[in-house]
């Protein structure tokens, strides 16, 4: 039986119809068409579907979308102001810290938490803060100088 | 990949939650922070009819210090256990524990119940908590028990929680000064690591240049369940620290491990960790014991 849940998903609140047995990451892409969160391992391993819940990143294949009844979640559609990029992706292109894409989305909501719960870590804290989140083109150090660029005081040494 | 079909229930009240897994039988799972129960599903591991969510049950989602005793609900994660001062301060080794369970995502989902009920032998809360005495509430429907956490576990996956009743607490007296705990986990990298082999200590002194008065060695991934090294123990009790005694010690909590060969390590050297693993926490606990003399 389908359960109703209100929901804020990238400021917008929603109600929707949502199956038990329906991830967070499946409700996502297939309800709501917001493709940007991907779908890797499946298993809360490679991060890839990482959002962010009440500003917490997480893996949203293991949260059952029943579960965001009442919280916020925010995915990598809602990181894009109407001024254009968020400086975290402005500096991912400008760092080349893309490649495929397919990490990028998890990559930036990790980073995001990072820098808003500490404005300037040093690189310990950004290669912890990003150990969810697999990069399979080994991009790493690119991922890492471009969170760092945008932390206030740039990166301490380590 | 899709879950199973099952019914979902959240109940709001802890009865509310221990009536409807009395009343739901075998075919009833907890579902807790999700990171063990959906992977497993998944995986088709278990299939369950009924999945009934604790996560609205206010009071397993709750920290909170009476007088000497720390209370952490079962529900709370294992984020929030890292972030919380009163535990990096006072229960140092246990936030080792959760800074070194899985990823930052999973630390955001998994609960400290969740990684004590799964029972895993290589788990990461265990053993710190068992190394500060930690004891656990148990309950059903009509009843609750409290137990030594070190009673708990029967083999991997298997513990002593009977049918239909869930942990829903878990309780630490605070160390008093002079005493010093510390964690230490064998990866063979940082993140989203099962360990090979992990070791927490605790001691406590009784002046501060004097003799151990407490000890307790708890070591992971080295027997079917978390194991405390009583013989270990039993060397430190009563003498006063040394690097010698710190040696003979370890060497007789390697000898109480029971580790197996597989993939991630052999026997032999995993039992070689045990002694290097269980120095070094020994001397970390110790470090901090004396350091913990004013507070």
């Amino acid at each position: 039986m389908k359960r109703l849940i209100k929901t804020n998903i990238n400021g917008k609140v929603m109600e929707l119809a949502v199956n038990p047995g329906q991830t967070l990451a499946d409700l996502l892409r297939y309800e709501l068409g917001l493709t940007g969160t991907k779908k890797g391992c499946e298993m809360g391993e490679c991060g890839s579907c990482t959002v962010l819940m009440d500003g917490r990143p997480v893996n949203s294949c293991l949260v059952l979308a029943v579960r965001v009844d009442g919280r916020s979640i925010t995915t990598i559609e809602g990181v894009e102001a109407d001024s254009g990029l968020h400086p975290i992706q402005k500096a991912f292109v400008e760092h080349g810290a893309i490649q495929c894409g397919f990490c990028s989305p998890g990559m930036i909501l990790s980073a995001k938490s990072l820098l808003e719960g500490n404005p300037s870590p040093d690189q310990v804290e950004i290669r912890t803060a990003i150990s969810g989140n697999l990069c399979r083109c080994t991009g790493y150090q690119k991922i890492v100088e471009a969170i760092a660029s945008v932390a206030h005081k740039g990166v301490k040494n380590e | 990949m899709l879950l199973p079909k099952f019914e979902y229930h959240d109940p709001g009240k802890l009865t509310e939650a221990c009536r409807l897994m009395a009343e739901l039988g075998q075919g009833a799972r907890l579902l807790a922070g999700g990171t063990d129960l959906l992977v497993n599903m998944k995986k088709s591991l278990v299939r369950p009819q009924h999945v009934v969510s604790l996560g609205r049950i206010p009071e397993l989602a709750s920290l909170k210090k009476e007088g000497r005793r720390i209370r952490i609900g079962s529900c709370v994660n294992i984020a929030d256990i890292a972030r919380e001062p009163v535990i990096s301060e006072r229960l140092t080794a246990l936030s080792e524990g959760a800074l070194s369970l899985g990823s930052p995502l999973i630390r955001n989902l998994a609960t400290i119940g969740g990684n004590i009920v799964t029972a895993r032998p290589a788990a990461d809360m265990p053993p710190p908590l068992i190394a500060y005495g930690a004891k656990i509430k148990l309950q059903k429907k009509g009843k609750s028990r409290t137990i030594p956490l070190d009673a708990f576990f029967t083999g991997p996956g298997s513990t002593v929680l009977e049918h239909g009743e869930l942990l829903s607490e878990i309780m630490i007296e605070m160390p008093s000064s002079l005493s010093g705990a510390s964690y230490i986990k064998l990866g063979v990298r940082k993140a989203l690591e099962i360990s090979l082999a992990s070791a927490a200590a605790f001691i406590r002194l009784d002046s501060p240049e004097g003799r151990i008065k407490d000890a307790r060695i708890a070591l992971g991934s080295v027997a079917p369940t978390p194991l405390r090294s009583r013989s270990a123990e039993e060397v430190l009790l009563g003498e006063c620290p040394s690097p010698a005694l710190f040696t003979k010690a370890s060497e007789e909590a390697a000898r109480d491990a029971r580790p197996i060969d597989d993939f991630r390590g052999s026997a032999e050297y995993r039992r070689d960790m045990v002694k290097v693993l269980t120095r070094r926490a020994l001397d970390k606990a110790l470090k901090r014991a004396i350091e913990n003399q004013e507070k």
